[in-house]
């Protein structure tokens, strides 16, 4: 228990008047890529935001490198070294490639410039539109951005939601491969609904259904269960 | 090629004056018209860095500047019961003027602070109650202000270096209106800047548009909101001095007066711009001496056909966007 | 040009509720109501004193003005700042025509009142027409703008407004106050009877028609638009017609309400009908009652103007309890200090409002009694 990365016991979250996680309790090693699974509205991006801090846990408590931060105000568990990769092509539409980059280095230092560095190469179209706005690339780009935006500090953990999310194939592949680079520097919590994905990046998984866990376990052994996969997932 | 016909079509409008007012004339009125739209950018700036950057529109900023004013007002007499203000030189009014801005712009970003954490921060995303709670947030001001200062006009004391003028090809200037323009410049300078180049404009714009993303990051993204703020009440009370030793009188009502005119430099320039800002605290200045010299009843009634007539052309006034 | 309709949904109760369940028969409310305004026709026999008649009639004129505001603000989603503005134009056209007049007769009444109604109806379209397709904070500025160049344009333009002195005159006709025409139950019907009675009638009619107003298509349409304009422009509404209409009917019946005013006092300066502290009055008294309710409007100024009329006199001889401290008989001086903390607590905690929280509340329990009756089937 103690080695754990990030470990959240029995927590419960409320949006509103709707009670939305009841109880979930997972925790998370260092090193891979640990998948969350479940239907939409099973609660899983909303684990994300509450660890985060941007939703307040109602009850239970979560630990991140044996300190506690449910009560903790967002930018300090960021600079905690959690980065957030929230869904939906999280860029910042008015500002350029650039000043993305730039907001995201929290400090302007040598590793950082390094790492921004390292990242281009990595998804060389950024480079190109460098002084463009975001809000003008196309939604893969967004999407590599939004993902590039948080490789560029050194975190130790990255939540990323639904990355694939709206993107054509052969983009996804391009996403893949990217992930598989990074968590083997970055302990990674990926959420995402393109199982062959998940399957090629993942190492654990957590499944969650109705704001609870309901499976643990390696993804290729859930894989393997064709009953499971077909009671919480429908594949 | 548009934006080239527009400038043009702008000068054209600059030098219609000359139609009926000779060029010696033309200029003095130029001088004092630039000198008034720097003191109104000075109020009109504070005003669009809170709502063009934190999407508030804060009816209490007039309360700012005429606490700003008063402040100024209170430093100078100060200065003038100590007998320095009379004699003074011009570099030595120049540092008093610093000492009353400071404390003014100190004072109302100290107000700022303590506005924004006390109720703007409960109201931000929604316009309506920004507008209700900040036109009773400047009610409560003022009558603070009426309970410190009292609620008669007073006079302040200026310097009589800055009454003096210099004179440049028979026109006659008068060294605080150089000042004014000198510091309205600066000021556009300094917050085009600040916007465009640093790290802290970038955080706040990207603050603006998405708050969950600058929280993530690790940004404090309240401190941050609040120091714009502060920085824009701040703005707003270094017009109020100004403002007050321009008219070398303050009195509690002084900020509804200079609030319209801020107001229609916003809607004129568009919201949230700057630069709009700046451009159209120029025409508001401009023409209210133009015509406050040729036709003096009609001097405010020309900044409201103005701003008709620029809404009409472009609805979301000069430099607005969307 | 609406709110967002998160916001609205917050801050205005919708009549719903209330109205469908007094179609049928008279309830208690209706009662109540009936009571109310005869209590007000009673008043200057009961009290004879001149204080509690003045008290009385500006609550009712401001109950009308408070009521009209309601139509933009609760009804429509718009923040107008214009609306004591137009209240002005109404108090200053009728004041401007029995002065300039060498002999008014009743007709010049009539007279101010349908130049105070084009006045209001041709300023109200052109605001309209310029800014109600924009986003609501640009309304706001531009009529904030606009109200306080009329209050400059007051005070200014002296041949015509005598400036900060204000105008006095004199009523014609029926309504001047010298006239008498006898005693009733020991109190003396003149010319100023008749001009109460012609406020408690006035504004029960207007208020009436208020009320039918925001019940008709037209008003339900306006709070679909409120609610979620995008909606009804979706199911084919013009929503700026709709909009217009509101805007030209609350304001033409603040500027009526301004005519009560002016004819009540019989005098009227800039400070007194144009100054912004009438518009912050106004929104406080919509405030209190509760915005979307229109009732609400009643005890937003009944309680504004009951306390503005007796608070400061309160002060003053607690104040007097300790005479030697100076700061106290300053705060004791400066009572709008509390009006204008009053008014941010009660956006800021209270936003619906008093009678929009009853209502809240008593919407609550229906739906709570409904769940467990469908519960129990």
């Amino acid at each position: 228990m103690n080695d754990s990365m990030l470990t959240l016991d029995d927590v419960h979250t409320h949006i509103g008047q709707h009670h939305i996680l009841q109880g979930v309790s997972l925790s998370v090693n260092p090193g891979g890529a640990t998948i969350l699974l479940g239907r939409n509205g099973a609660g899983k991006s909303t684990t994300l935001k509450t660890i985060m801090g941007l939703y307040p846990a109602s009850k239970g408590s979560i630990r991140f490198k044996g300190e506690k931060i449910h009560r903790e105000k967002t930018h300090k568990i960021a600079r905690m070294g959690m980065g957030f990769v929230p869904e939906d092509h999280a860029v910042l539409f008015n500002l350029t490639v650039e000043e993305n980059f730039r907001l995201s280095m929290v400090e302007e230092t040598e590793t950082t410039r390094q790492n921004l560095e390292d990242v281009l190469e990595l998804f060389p179209a950024l480079r190109k539109f460098w002084k463009t706005k975001a809000g003008l690339l196309s939604g893969g780009q967004k999407q590599m951005l939004a993902i590039a935006r948080v490789f560029v500090c050194d975190h130790s953990l990255l939540l990323i939601d639904e990355p694939s999310k709206g993107l054509a194939p052969i983009v996804v592949d391009q996403l893949g491969e990217a992930l598989l680079r990074i968590k083997d520097k970055t302990k990674v919590i990926l959420v995402e609904q393109n199982f062959n994905l998940a399957c090629q990046v993942g190492t654990d998984c957590f499944i969650l259904d109705d704001g609870q866990v309901v499976f643990h376990g390696m993804i290729d052994e859930l894989a393997k269960d064709k009953p499971m996969m077909k009671a919480y997932l429908g594949i | 090629m548009k934006s080239k016909a527009n400038t043009m079509a702008g000068l054209g409008l600059l030098l219609m004056p000359l139609i009926w007012i000779d060029p010696v004339t033309y200029l003095t009125l130029t001088v004092a018209g630039l000198s008034l739209g720097m003191l109104i950018f000075l109020i009109a700036s504070g005003l669009t860095l809170i709502f063009g950057l934190m999407d508030v529109l804060n009816l209490a900023h007039a309360a700012f500047f005429a606490f700003g004013a008063y402040m100024g007002y209170t430093v100078l007499y100060l200065f003038n019961s100590w007998g320095w203000i009379e004699g003074a030189s011009l570099w030595g009014s120049l540092w008093f003027l610093v000492v009353a801005l400071g404390t003014a712009g100190l004072v109302g970003a100290l107000l700022g602070v303590i506005t924004e954490r006390l109720v703007i921060q409960r109201v931000y995303g929604d316009h309506l109650m920004q507008l209700l709670v900040t036109v009773g947030v400047s009610f409560v001001m003022v009558e603070i202000l009426k309970i410190i200062w009292g609620v008669n006009d007073e006079v302040v004391p200026i310097p009589l270096a800055f009454q003096d003028s210099f004179i440049i090809y028979g026109v006659f200037v008068e060294y605080f209106r150089v000042v004014a323009i000198l510091l309205g410049v600066l000021v556009f300078a300094v917050l085009q800047f600040m916007l465009k180049k640093t790290k802290i404009g970038i955080i706040v714009r990207a603050g603006v548009e998405n708050r969950e993303i600058v929280q993530t990051t690790g940004y404090n993204i309240n401190r941050i909101f609040t120091m714009v703020f502060a920085l824009g009440a701040a703005f707003a009370a270094i017009g109020g001095t100004m403002m007050a030793i321009f008219n070398q009188a303050v009195d509690p009502g002084m900020g509804d007066q200079f609030l319209i005119f801020a107001l229609i430099v916003v809607i004129i320039g568009g919201m949230g711009s700057v630069t709009g800002s700046f451009v159209g605290a120029i025409i508001v200045g401009l023409s209210f001496n133009y015509v406050a010299y040729l036709v003096p009843k009609m001097a405010l009634g020309v900044n409201f056909m103005i701003m008709a007539i620029i809404l009409l052309i472009r609805p979301k006034g000069l430099f607005g966007k969307e | 040009m609406i709110m967002d309709s998160g916001m609205t949904d917050k801050m205005a109760v919708n009549d719903h509720t209330l109205s469908k369940e007094n179609v049928p028969a008279l309830t208690s409310l209706d009662t109540f109501r009936i009571g109310i305004v005869i209590l007000m026709g009673l008043v200057p026999f009961i009290f004879p004193s001149f204080r509690v008649m003045d008290v009385m009639a500006k609550i009712m004129i401001f109950t009308l003005v408070v009521a009209s505001f309601d139509l933009l603000l609760g009804y429509t989603g718009i923040l107008s700042f214009a609306h004591g503005m137009f209240f002005g134009i109404g108090a200053y056209s009728v004041a401007l025509i029995l002065y300039h007049t060498a002999a008014p007769a009743w007709y010049h009444i009539i007279i101010a009142i349908l130049i105070s109604l084009v006045v209001s109806i041709g300023l109200s379209l052109v605001i309209s027409f310029f800014s109600l397709r924009v986003k609501a904070i640009f309304f706001a500025m531009l009529t904030l703008a606009l109200a306080e160049f009329a209050h400059i344009l007051g005070v200014q333009w002296t041949s015509l407004t005598g400036g900060e002195d204000g105008i006095s005159f004199t009523l014609p006709w029926i309504f001047n106050f010298n006239h008498t025409f006898g005693t009733v139950w020991h109190t003396q019907i003149n010319g100023r009877l008749v001009v109460y009675f012609l406020i408690l009638f006035s504004t029960l009619f207007l208020f009436a028609g208020l009320v039918r107003f925001t019940r008709s298509p037209v008003g339900r349409v306006l709070q679909s638009i409120r609610d979620n304009e995008q909606r009804a422009v979706a199911l084919g509404y013009q929503t700026f017609r709709y909009q217009i209409y509101s805007i030209v009917f609350g304001s033409s019946v603040a500027s009526l309400g301004g005519i009560l005013f002016a004819m009540w006092l019989c005098y009227v300066n800039p400070d007194s009908v144009f100054h912004t502290a009438i518009m912050v009055n106004i929104l406080l008294m919509v405030l209190i009652g509760g915005m979307g309710t229109l009732y609400g409007s009643v005890i937003g100024a009944a309680f504004l103007i009951i306390t503005e009329n007796w608070l400061p006199q309160l002060l003053k001889s607690a104040a007097e309890l300790v005479p030697q401290s100076h700061v106290i008989q300053v705060l004791a001086d400066r009572w709008q200090l509390y009006f204008g903390i009053l008014f941010v607590l009660v956006v800021l905690f209270f936003p619906k409002g008093v009678l929009g929280t009853i209502r809240a509340h008593y919407r609550q329990r229906v739906i709570e009694s409904e769940s467990i009756e469908n519960q129990l089937k």
